[in-house]
């Protein structure tokens, strides 16, 4: 179909979204826009959640940590980022998800609020309640895994 | 603006985690549920040098019934800046609004839960904050959730009503579970708060925090007693 004449095209707001997992976390970009439009559908209904329009664009995930450009329809940013702080899990991965900035382009939005991945992540043996045990650590943070599962951690809480 | 997190051995992230990632949202603060059973050793000094961020030593006390409850009370009180106290049943939700000791009143309408106009006036009374836990809104579905929200809403009518204090909090267990603020906000707008109010519940933890240090702290000798401008050390 020819595309709209300027003027009538929907305006679109782009939310930089932070995303944040366990290590073992395999998030792929279809269960996270899955989960999106759930959690939208869940908490605004039917009608606000298509009104939102909310849809991922660029998605990006590695090793437990990742980013995304959500597009939300103008006037909506407000249900977008209900919607959002309700992601609490994509399959059966815990996930935090942080708005870092709205903004009116993807590029700008790009260039101002995504791009800052942390220094890789490495895998070591680490001191953690008196155990040593395995764990994944990024710029001071660490995940330790313990029992099977994991505990959120920083450098200083190391022995 | 601070939130009220569960630590590790309770919760899946330790402090220093929880201050990491509250401090990278935006929070100014974080407020520590269950700070006894965290390391007693624990330093909150250097966390808050560390990530810039406050942290309030608190305890919740869970007990199933208002004797068990009130035992541990006073220890308590001692021991920690802010004092929550679990309720979750109607014997106990009208035992914490009586109790003039404690801060806040948790999860009033969780389980068999319930709050009605003589909870509402005895903490409005007492000076009992009442917390507004969207934890179920932000991780639930289905029909836990619904009930979340319409305990949620029966509690704002009639706090509204009797102009009860409140906080709000996401009560996060884990570091992935903290939303920063604006989401929070955005949340209760979504589900019928006011924004405003959404940040005044959340600034409350700080509020209670800062209070409770002041009455700590040395100035004053006795409860009520305080040593005035006029009185220099000697």
């Amino acid at each position: 179909m020819k595309h709209l004449p300027k003027h009538l095209r929907p305006r679109w707001r782009y939310l930089l979204v932070g995303i944040e997992a366990w290590p073992d976390a395999e998030v792929s970009r279809r269960d996270f826009q899955r989960s999106v439009w759930f959690a939208a559908q869940n908490l605004l209904g039917d009608a606000t959640s298509a009104d939102a329009d909310l849809r991922v664009l660029s998605y990006e995930f590695d090793a437990g940590e990742g980013e995304a450009v959500v597009r939300a329809r103008r006037g909506y940013v407000s249900e977008a980022r209900a919607a959002l702080a309700c992601v609490d899990a994509v399959r059966d991965d815990p996930v935090g998800v942080h708005v870092r900035g709205v903004s009116g382009t993807v590029r700008a939005g790009e260039e101002r609020y995504l791009g800052r991945a942390r220094e890789n992540s490495a895998e070591e043996a680490v001191v953690f309640r008196n155990a040593t045990t395995r764990a994944v650590s990024r710029d001071g943070l660490v995940d330790v895994t313990v029992d099977g599962g994991f505990v959120g951690a920083t450098r200083a809480d190391l022995e | 603006m601070y939130e009220a997190v569960t630590a590790t051995p309770d919760g899946e992230s330790t402090v220093r985690r929880f201050a990491a990632t509250a401090a990278r949202q935006g929070f100014e603060g974080i407020v520590v549920r269950n700070a006894a059973a965290v390391d007693p050793t624990f330093d909150a000094t250097a966390v808050r040098e560390a990530h810039d961020v406050d942290v309030v030593d608190a305890t919740e006390i869970v007990a199933d019934d208002p004797t068990g409850a009130s035992g541990p009370l006073s220890e308590a009180r001692r021991a920690h800046t802010v004092l929550c106290v679990r309720g979750g049943t109607p014997t106990l939700n009208r035992f914490a609004a009586e109790e003039e000791r404690v801060d806040v009143l948790t999860r009033p309408m969780a389980g068999q839960g319930d709050v009605n106009h003589v909870i509402a006036r005895a903490a409005a009374d007492h000076d009992v904050r009442v917390e507004f836990d969207l934890g179920a809104v932000l991780r639930a579905s289905g029909g836990p959730r619904v009930q979340a929200l319409r305990g949620l809403r029966k509690l704002r009518e009639l706090v509204e009503q009797y102009d009860v204090p409140y906080v709000v909090s996401g009560s996060p267990t884990s570091h992935l579970q903290v939303r920063a603020p604006r989401e929070l906000r955005a949340l209760g707008e979504a589900i019928g708060f006011d924004a405003a109010a959404i940040e005044t519940g959340l600034a409350e933890w700080g509020v209670l925090a800062e209070r409770n240090r002041r009455r700590r702290s040395a100035d004053f000798i006795a409860p009520g007693l305080e040593r005035g401008r006029h009185d220099t050390e000697r």
